[in-house]
């Protein structure tokens, strides 16, 4: 999943307070799962603005509510109303999200109200972590399945590097080191061989370094 | 609310299954933990014509089957109900009033429980009722065979009274088939009779001597006391039979002066058909019992009774468990016995049947159809132990229900519905693991009349449950079907549930599917409030339900200068006055109360804020009465939470605070009036829209 973050309190209020009647969005994918903008989030963030704006004395409207997904035109269209009756849409959805109803609504303003952290996976309720970097070139059959590029620091193809110290990386005593990891797993696995193997230059224009990317399934396409 | 678990098997509690009327004793129960009593009592009213009665003197097959059984021991539902229905605010209740009369006149013939029942239903549907009985006290067995040690008549009276009032007219003394007639009372404008004649001869043993003086029969011996006949025992006495009546025999024979009682009968101690509570407290008050023994002649001393000769019993069931007794004819025992008392079952007297042309079934009951209760007479009813056989004082009242229903279609001219009741299935099984993380609390119990006081009179043994251990009591009870549902057009299969479930009743499938066994979830409430999608309704406090309540007191609370909404945990150990204290020592305070604060979530804080309140605390129950205790730390984490929203809004996050309640009562006085005293010394709130 992607998980997502609410933006503090301070940023949204600021960023809001240039509309009168907002539309606080919610995501009910993603964003939900991360706890950051699914309907529960709405309901309290809208209250929250509420409170605030009685509070500093400045007019206009809080309206609520929460789509399926945002990064999907056609459940986007399906609030077009609620979104034309507004002055701007605070939305809770990871940045495309944010972007989707941008662009299906032109002229309206839409705000972030997350910060997009990363693609993960739940450890257990309430803790997640980072797991992948979306490098469109996987190479994790080299690395017993655990991804240098998402997990080191330094983002080593050939680690560990010099700072790992008892399996932790130098930038903090909490961050495992994962070319450690790497190695114990090939151990257990018995493939120690697999890291005598040096790592070509790595191609990273399928990371996006070779500008914005698109992907077409040539027979799924009108 | 659109629920995408449409259920066809009918939801019932186990307690409302077993229960031959179907009482929903989940809701009373639940409204005693509210410390709604009188609510709890018109619940049961609604239900039960006869509460106070059956609050003492039914059998409670509800607890048999009762979900907290299968942890530690079933809620003491019969006696809640009795507590509901005996406190003083019964006399604050209004009777439901009929509905304007109907004009037509029905006569009910017996005052038992089936007849009273027929008759409170039929009033309450408009119909002018007659109850026409032979005694001269109503009641039937509950007033001629129940002892009153076990049920006061001033309660049965009691319960009585509150039919009458409906306009219910009983007649005693009037024995149908002499007195009045099927055509007698046609002729007087009854266009429908209900007859709930109940058993009121004893069964003979038919074996020599049985009719010497000195020899009793159960019923009739019952009848004599109940009535205030002169009835004396004196020395040593031997009741045949080992079932509930024959111990109200022997225990009733105690109070009226013998001196020795022994029980003797056919079953191992094992097969007693007699509850085993009942021989406890039987044996507690002196009788002695003896198994395996049938009857084989009465002996005689100068033409009057001297004592009882019985034959070994080897065998009482066939191996298809129906009645069959074997004996052994070469083992004879004698024993003495100034009186003997036989208590081995009721017949039916039918003597009026054949005048008025009714049928009488090969086991010498009435005929009737067992559902709609008709007999082959057009207009004439009957139903009760003389259509079933001897029963329950709940069976026979529900047989009334049924005939109500059924007259007052016939009345109506309607063709009568042939609805089978509900029945009680099995009970489905808790899974181990849940019967192992849901918390123990013991039943509470209360002791009796000492023994040398109870034989002494006929008053009650069984003392009533404080507002107290009722109100602890009511909380034990684990919500059956109250629970979460999930909307499963809206999860998003995000597992949350699952994780926050304290007794792991979620479960998903490959898919993501989530599902909560209804019967097995407990209603805590953690899932629903945790669901980023609000997915979960729970039935006992529907969503957004505490926010309206929020929303609700401060809306009737605008007089006030300064308001701070306090959430209660329901499971604090206080009573009905505490909250009228909290009232009046604080009226500042607009308490809203909930099962467990964990149920409390971030918006419904908010909420009150953003209603105008100026502050709000949540006063969790002491930890050894929360069922769930390991949700206190979320709770006070996502307290803290909310406090740093308030802040982040403009709010002083010392307007939210978190309490533990004290161990008696609703809070602590100095916890509530530091709070008061830091709220007076802030602005009022902001938010409040001055109106
Ligand atoms: C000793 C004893 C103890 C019991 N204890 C319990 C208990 O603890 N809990 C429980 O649930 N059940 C108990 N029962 C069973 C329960 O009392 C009966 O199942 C129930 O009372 C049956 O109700 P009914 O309305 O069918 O008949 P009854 O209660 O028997 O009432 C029938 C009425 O009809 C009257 N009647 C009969 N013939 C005529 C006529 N021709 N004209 C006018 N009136 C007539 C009778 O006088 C009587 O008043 C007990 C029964 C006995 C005998
Ligand atoms: S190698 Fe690339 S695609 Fe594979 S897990 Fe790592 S970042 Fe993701
Ligand atoms: S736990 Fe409550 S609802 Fe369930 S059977 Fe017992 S009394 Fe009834
Ligand atoms: S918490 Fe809600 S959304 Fe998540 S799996 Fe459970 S029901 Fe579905
Ligand atoms: S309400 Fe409580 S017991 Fe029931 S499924 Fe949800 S978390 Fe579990």
């Amino acid at each position: 999943m992607i998980t997502l973050e609410q933006k503090q309190f301070a940023q949204i209020k600021e960023m809001a307070s240039h509309y009168d009647r907002l539309l606080v969005l919610g995501c009910q994918t993603c964003s939900a799962m991360s706890f950051a903008g699914g309907e529960r989030e709405v309901k309290e963030l809208a209250s929250m603005i509420r409170m605030e704006r009685k509070i500093s004395g400045k007019p206009g409207d809080i309206l609520e509510d929460a789509i399926a997904r945002q990064c999907d035109p056609e459940l986007v269209d399906l609030i077009g109303d609620k979104v034309r009756g507004c002055d701007a849409v605070l939305s809770l959805a990871c940045g495309a999200g944010v972007q989707m109803l941008a662009e299906r609504f032109p002229d309206k303003m839409i705000l972030p109200g997350c910060n997009t952290t990363f693609l993960g996976v739940t450890e257990e309720l309430g803790v997640w972590s980072e797991r992948c970097a979306g490098c469109g070139d996987c190479i994790l059959d080299k690395t017993a399945g655990l991804c240098p590029i998402a997990r080191c620091s330094k983002q080593l193809l050939n680690g560990p590097c010099g700072g790992s110290v008892n399996g932790k990386c130098e930038i903090s005593k909490d961050v495992d080191c994962v070319w450690q990891l790497i190695i114990d797993r090939l151990a257990r696995l018995n493939r120690l061989e697999m890291l005598e193997e040096i790592f070509p230059v790595k191609d990273w224009s399928p990371a996006g370094h070779g500008g914005p990317r698109k992907m077409i399934i040539e027979d799924l396409k009108s | 609310m659109t629920r995408n678990e449409p259920s066809t098997e009918i939801e019932y509690a186990p307690c409302k299954l077993a229960c031959p009327i179907l009482t929903d004793a989940r809701e009373y129960i639940q409204l005693i933990a509210e410390r709604r009593f009188e609510e709890a009592l018109t619940a049961i009213m609604s239900q039960n014509p006869l509460p106070r009665t059956c609050g003492r003197i039914c059998t409670h097959p509800c607890e048999q089957v009762c979900k907290r059984g299968q942890v530690d021991e079933p809620v003491a539902i019969a006696a809640l109900k009795r507590f509901a229905a005996d406190g003083p605010w019964k006399d604050r209740l209004r009777q439901v009033l009929p509905k304007a009369s109907s004009g037509h006149k029905v006569a009910v013939v017996g005052s038992g429980p089936s007849g009273l029942a027929a008759a409170h239903d039929l009033a309450l549907l408009g119909h002018t009722v007659t109850v026409l009985e032979k005694l001269p006290i109503a009641g039937g067995m509950m007033a001629v065979g129940i002892p009153s040690y076990r049920l006061p008549r001033d309660v049965l009276e009691a319960d009585i009274r509150t039919i009458e009032d409906l306009g219910v007219e009983v007649k005693t003394g009037v024995t149908f088939g002499n007195d009045v007639t099927v055509e007698s009372l046609t002729g007087d404008g009854y266009q429908a009779i209900f007859l709930g004649t109940g058993l009121h001869l004893s069964r003979r043993l038919n074996v020599e001597g049985e009719d010497l003086p000195g020899v009793l029969k159960g019923v009739d011996f019952l009848r004599d006391v109940a009535l205030g006949k002169p009835v004396t025992l004196d020395a040593s006495v031997i009741v045949v039979g080992g079932g509930n009546v024959a111990i109200d025999v022997a225990r009733t024979a105690l109070r009226v002066g013998a001196r020795d009682v022994l029980m003797v009968c056919l079953e191992k101690q094992e097969e007693m058909p007699a509850a085993e509570s009942e021989i406890e407290e039987a044996r507690e008050e002196g009788v002695a019992v003896v198994n395996c023994f049938g009857p084989k002649r009465f002996l005689e001393n100068s033409g009057r009774l001297s004592g009882i000769e019985f034959k070994s019993c080897t065998c009482v069931f066939d191996e298809k468990g129906a009645f069959c007794p074997q004996y052994d004819e070469n083992e004879l025992t004698a024993m003495d016995a100034d009186t003997v008392i036989v208590a081995i079952g009721q017949a039916a007297d039918l003597s009026f049947a054949e005048k008025d042309g009714l049928t009488v079934t090969r086991r010498g009951g009435l005929e009737a159809d067992p559902i709609t209760l008709q007999t082959p007479i057009a207009g004439v009813f009957a139903g009760g132990d003389v259509i079933s056989g001897p029963a329950t004082v709940t069976k026979a009242i529900a047989a009334g229900k049924r005939a109500a229903v059924s007259i007052d279609f016939y009345l109506r001219g309607e063709s009568i519905p042939r609805s089978e009741p509900a029945i009680a299935d099995q009970v489905a099984s808790l899974p181990p693991g849940v019967i192992e993380r849901t918390r123990q609390f013991a039943r509470s119990k209360i002791a009796g009349l000492p023994v040398e006081q109870r034989l002494s009179s006929f008053s009650e043994v069984g003392p009533p449950f404080s507002e107290d251990l009722a109100t602890k009591e009511a909380l034990r009870c684990l919500h059956c079907y109250l629970g979460a549902r999930v909307n499963k057009e809206k999860c998003i299969s995000c597992l949350t549930c699952l994780r926050v479930c304290p007794l792991q009743v979620p479960t998903v499938s490959k898919v993501g599917e989530i599902t909560i066994d209804p019967f097995v979830c407990q209603a805590c409430g953690m899932c629903a409030l945790e669901c980023p999608v609000q997915a979960i309704e729970i039935s006992l406090d529907p969503g957004g339900e505490i926010a309206r309540e929020v929303e609700k007191a401060i809306a009737s609370s605008q007089h006030l200068e300064r308001l701070i909404v306090g959430f209660f945990d329901l499971h604090g150990n206080f009573a009905k006055k505490d909250l009228k204290g909290l009232r009046e020592d604080y009226p500042n305070v607009l308490p809203v109360m909930t099962f467990g604060l964990r149920r409390i979530d971030r918006s419904d804080i908010l909420k009150a804020f953003e209603c105008g309140a100026d502050a709000v605390f949540l006063a969790g129950c002491p930890p050894n009465r929360d069922p769930f205790p390991e949700a206190g730390d979320r709770i006070k984490r996502r307290t803290a939470h909310a406090r740093t929203q308030l802040e982040a809004v403009g709010l002083d996050g010392r307007r939210l605070e978190i309490f533990d309640m004290p161990d008696e009562g609703l809070v602590e006085k100095g916890s509530i009036t530091e709070l008061i005293q830091r709220i007076k010394e802030m602005e009022p709130s902001p938010l409040r829209v001055r109106r």
